[in-house]
């Protein structure tokens, strides 16, 4: 198909198929680098002190957390909803960014798609255990039982048990499938016995033939059509939890549009953050180009925008609607004791994805990371002043309190963060970071130099 | 010819013959605010895909610029309605008299002056928009120099942020406030969704007609299809902003947000489900498959659905809140005034059309979109 | 004996031309190996279309009745509760559940029925005919069923003259 000659090119270097697959293979090969061994470290030093804070809130109790009558959730649902958004960056960028037929996301998707499946793990771990017996957690799935029980279908907490499964599951599928034709690569490159053995096993037999690569094409395409209305209904039911209820800040018919776009904002955030370091620390700077890192920053203005006009809206129909209580809970949020959380909300959220307008800043690595990671912070920030301002003071003075976390629920957290490195790091070592087959198909149309044909 | 003829003669009679005034203010309204929105997509079609730097919208971009040359006519027809009188008969806050306690706190906002700059600077802004980016788009064809190119793109951007504020307040201002009661943050997306689902409608519609007319050869299946696509997403995502707009309310049972639904389902419960059926339903089910998307056979009937479809979802928004259940209804009114405006827009587009090639030859992304096949 | 010959390019245009040569010679490919998709093969091998949008549609189908039944009956019959005044049938609140089911159903249905079809699978036996199919080699696969060694011959030929290159065959 003709490509324009004024778009940029997609793999730079003048790439042979060979070159790609041995640039993509080599950070699987011989040793990790000692930044590796580092990143594992500390990664795993995280996990263990989430694995106490684990114990101590299941050994000890929820006593251990700073929750309280009025402030029923705090930390636990602001971290629970936030990995959420995050993961939601990988299908966007799988689904729907297949389905607009961009293919600039040949080199990022499989890293981001891992990055989901990771983020949805730590997302689920908070509900669990933020109902304290966390053994019987099994009971939020309906099953038949001898007490006639089932679970109340009528509860947004209850979907999102739905949407939270459907989405970890058919994100796996979505990823392993995508991933089968390039673990074939890597089995037919393998040189040690368990190594091949082993990648055998994972490769289900992909032998390339036309009929497999024809019908694969077919069910990438159908996948992404479901994981596209998922990821929007995965979020949206999220910003059911809250906007179902009746709590002035909370019930708004906006929240679903504006939790969804929130989410892709913050996931391209977490993804920029992650692939400016995996790219040069990996040598893949010739794949995953500065095309690729200004599409994500485009990406990040458009979501970033229609976050800051659903404030915008918010805000004008809280006073509009002439509901006094709407009303105080938007001042609350700006001038009452929180509002150091809700100014630093406003700056990163809304300021900081702003100064992507400007060229020179969206193709400047570094300010590309620090803005990324300010602008996670904000997106925290957001899901903290949603959910603690709302309920900290709502109808009635008297039952006004104030919230703050015990270094229990920190340690959650950063057992979260320890979960997400460690397995992101062990990802980078077992399958290859991006994927190959699909590079491949996009080399001919966008590569800066004519190919070179590489013969034996 | 003819038929725009006929339409702007059953534009002065259905004028004319209605019962009441009100109810053929509210017509009014209904059918200017459409083809309005109806133009105001067609220029978001040509922005959005300039600033993603998409390329296979080149072949049909012309369709959508003549749309969008409806945006001045439409503006000047709403702003003499309102003048004329439409304001006041329509919107129960113009009644400064006679308000609760309620409106009175939203006059700040609510008060005629503030009213009108609004609505200009939003009309204003829309059609100067247009015009300079219809320009900069012929100026591109004429030598394809890249400075019109990027031109193009920074103007898109321009009014893509222009417009992401003022079709939200204006939905606000002349659609929402006709409830002034009642209040919902998603109206403004609600809005646009709805009317962006009917501007590709009419965009095919508008595409098959010149086809079978003879024109557009360049246009080949796969740019059909990717319509096919746009549709078919569209009213998916409509239907997700309605349910998300009417179940948040029917869950939390407040009775300030309920009482919106409760005149729906009373007296207009007909309509409410036509709504939802041709609006979702039928898209959704017709347009699952590849080949249905493919060619006009089911594409057609499925896009002359969802615009009327959305017309409903319109009077939906409109009527209850102006004339109420036992004084609203179907008949002559509603029928004439829309032939009427849809002849005035399919005038404006024709004209537009004609004045400039059908394809924009010297785009640099019109080579790629003559070659586009794609593969799924 | 399973006797078949292999042959590749090294490059997909140069797939497709030879391929186009090979196949109006009458020679019937069997089968044709790439590192990646390449568009336009399924039509020059005369691949039919996949039927697998209908599993997906069947597999949607199912969840959404199983998805929505299955909640109105536990809360019309089996076992009515009122939850915050809302009616025991209360469509609004079934719709997440039934479309996430939807969903699932459909994603689980397509991929098992491709794995499945394709003779995909963690115990698959399938032969890897060249370890550089999956690295940048195009492999185009003859059964030769029950040809004469002349007419062995004759298929090395057409593909010599298709620009094919390393013709082996094996057995």
């Amino acid at each position: 198909m003709y490509v324009s000659p004024i778009r940029e090119p997609l793999v730079r270097g003048g790439k042979t198929y060979s070159q790609i697959t041995k640039d993509i293979l080599a950070p699987m090969a011989g040793r990790p680098s000692v930044y590796w061994y580092i990143g594992i470290s500390l990664s795993v030093a995280a996990l263990l002190f989430g694995a106490w804070a684990i114990y101590m809130t299941v050994y000890v109790g929820i006593g251990t957390w700073g929750l309280n009558k009025t402030i029923g959730w705090a930390w636990d649902i602001t971290n629970f909803v936030w990995w959420v958004g995050i993961g939601h960056a990988g299908t966007f960028i799988s689904a729907i960014l297949l389905l607009f037929r961009q293919r600039w996301r040949t080199s990022i998707n499989r890293s981001a798609e891992a990055m989901t499946l990771i983020a949805i793990m730590c997302a689920g771990f908070f509900p669990l255990i933020h109902m304290g017996r966390i053994l019987l957690g099994f009971f939020i799935f309906p099953y038949p039982n001898t007490r006639s029980l089932w679970v109340n279908f009528n509860s947004p907490l209850l979907w999102d048990v739905f949407a939270i499964t459907t989405y970890f599951l058919v994100s796996l599928i979505f990823w392993y499938v995508g991933l089968i034709p390039d673990i074939a690569t890597v089995r037919d490159k393998a040189k040690s016995k368990i190594r091949k053995a082993i990648y055998k096993f994972l490769s289900f037999g992909w032998t390339g033939s036309v009929r497999q690569w024809t019908r694969h094409e077919t069910v990438s395409l159908i996948l992404a059509g479901l994981a596209a209305p998922l990821v929007l209904s995965v979020h949206t039911i999220v910003s059911f939890d809250f906007a179902t209820s009746v709590i002035p800040g909370w019930h708004t018919t906006i929240f679903p549009p504006y939790f969804v776009s929130g989410a892709v904002f913050s996931g391209f955030a977490m993804v920029l953050t992650l692939l400016i370091v995996a790219r040069k620390a990996l040598n893949l700077e010739e794949y995953i180009t500065k095309i690729h890192i200004e599409s994500m920053t485009k990406v990040i203005i458009l979501t970033g925008s229609i976050v800051g006009i659903a404030y915008i809206t918010e805000f004008f129909i809280a006073w509009y609607s002439g509901v006094e209580y709407e009303q105080y809970a938007f001042l609350n949020r700006a001038f009452g004791p929180y509002a150091w959380a809700y100014w630093i909300m406003m700056t990163c959220n809304v300021i900081t994805p702003q100064l992507f307008w400007i060229k020179k800043i969206r193709t400047n690595m570094l300010v590309v990371f620090i803005i990324s990671i300010f602008v996670n912070i904000g997106m925290w920030f957001e899901r903290f002043v949603i959910i603690v301002t709302s309920l900290h003071r709502d109808y009635l003075p008297s039952s006004w309190a104030m919230y703050k976390p015990t270094i229990t629920e920190v340690g959650l957290y950063v057992g979260t963060f320890g979960l997400f490195f460690t397995l992101f790091l062990l990802f980078i070592r077992a399958f290859p970071v991006v994927a190959i087959a699909e590079i491949k198909t996009v080399l001919k149309a966008s590569t800066d130099k004519p190919m070179q044909q590489d013969h034996e | 010819m003819v038929m725009i003829a006929i339409g702007v003669v059953s534009l002065l009679y259905g004028a004319l013959a209605g019962p009441g005034i009100k109810r053929m203010a509210a017509n009014l309204l209904l059918n200017n605010y459409y083809f309005l929105s109806l133009g105001l997509i067609g220029l978001f079609f040509i922005t959005a895909h300039a600033v993603s730097e998409s390329g296979w919208h080149t072949s049909v971009q012309r369709i959508a610029e003549a749309m969008s040359s409806f945006i001045p006519i439409g503006g000047v027809l709403l702003l003499v309605f309102f003048l004329s009188g439409g304001l006041h008969l329509l919107y129960e806050w113009t009644n400064t008299e006679q308000l609760d306690e309620v409106l009175q706190g939203k006059t700040p906002y609510l008060n005629e002056p503030f009213f009108y700059i609004r609505t200009l600077v939003f009309l204003a802004g829309w059609s100067i928009l247009a015009y300079f980016i219809r320009k900069t788009s012929l100026q591109l064809d004429i030598d394809g120099e890249r400075k019109y190119f990027n031109r193009l793109r920074v103007l898109s951007a321009v009014f893509l942020v222009f417009y992401a504020l003022s079709s939200v307040i204006s939905s606000w201002d002349w659609l929402m406030s006709i409830d002034a009661h009642w209040y919902s943050t998603l109206y403004g997306w609600y809005v646009f969704s709805s009317m962006l689902a009917a501007g590709i409608a009419m965009l095919i519609i508008l595409l098959y007609v010149l086809m079978k007319m003879g024109y557009m050869e360049h246009v080949n299946t796969e740019h059909i299809h990717d319509l096919g696509i746009y549709l078919f997403g569209f009213s998916i995502f409509w239907a997700y902003l309605w349910f998300s707009q009417y179940m948040l309310i029917w869950y939390a049972n407040i009775p300030e947000e309920t009482v919106y639904f409760y005149d729906r389902h009373l007296h207009f419960s007909g309509v409410f489900y036509i709504n939802l059926i041709l609006c979702f339903v039928v898209p959704f089910l017709a347009l699952m498959t590849r080949n249905s998307k493919r060619s006009f056979t089911i594409l057609i009937p499925v896009s002359v659905l969802v615009v009327i479809g959305h017309w409903f979802d319109l009077y939906l928004l409109i009527m209850p809140g102006t004339i109420g259940g036992e004084a609203s209804g179907f008949g002559l009114v509603e029928i004439g005034t829309t032939i009427g405006f849809l002849g005035l827009f399919a005038l404006v587009s024709f004209l537009t059309l004609a004045k400039a090639p059908l394809a924009p030859y010297k785009h640099p992304f019109y080579k790629e979109s003559l070659d586009y096949h794609t593969h799924y | 004996m399973n006797k078949y010959l292999t042959a590749y390019y090294n490059d997909e245009e140069d797939l497709l031309e030879g391929l186009n040569k090979i196949q109006s010679e009458g020679i019937k490919v069997t089968d044709v190996l790439t590192p990646f998709p390449v568009h336009g093969l399924d039509k020059v091998i005369g691949l039919r279309r996949s039927r697998l949008s209908v599993i997906a549609f069947i597999g949607g189908a199912l969840g959404t009745l199983i998805g929505f039944f299955f909640q109105a009956w536990v809360f019309t019959v089996d076992y009515p509760l009122a939850f915050g005044g809302k009616p025991f049938f209360a469509v609004p609140s079934f719709m997440p559940v039934t479309f996430e089911m939807a969903v699932l159903l459909a994603a689980y249905a397509i991929v098992f029925a491709y794995l499945i079809h394709n003779n995909l699978g963690p115990g698959s036996k399938n032969i890897i005919y060249d370890e550089r199919i999956t690295d940048d080699r195009f492999l185009i696969l003859i059964s030769l069923e029950d040809k004469a060694d002349d007419q062995i011959k004759e298929v090395e030929t057409v593909l010599e003259n298709a620009g094919a290159l390393g013709i082996t065959l094996k057995v």
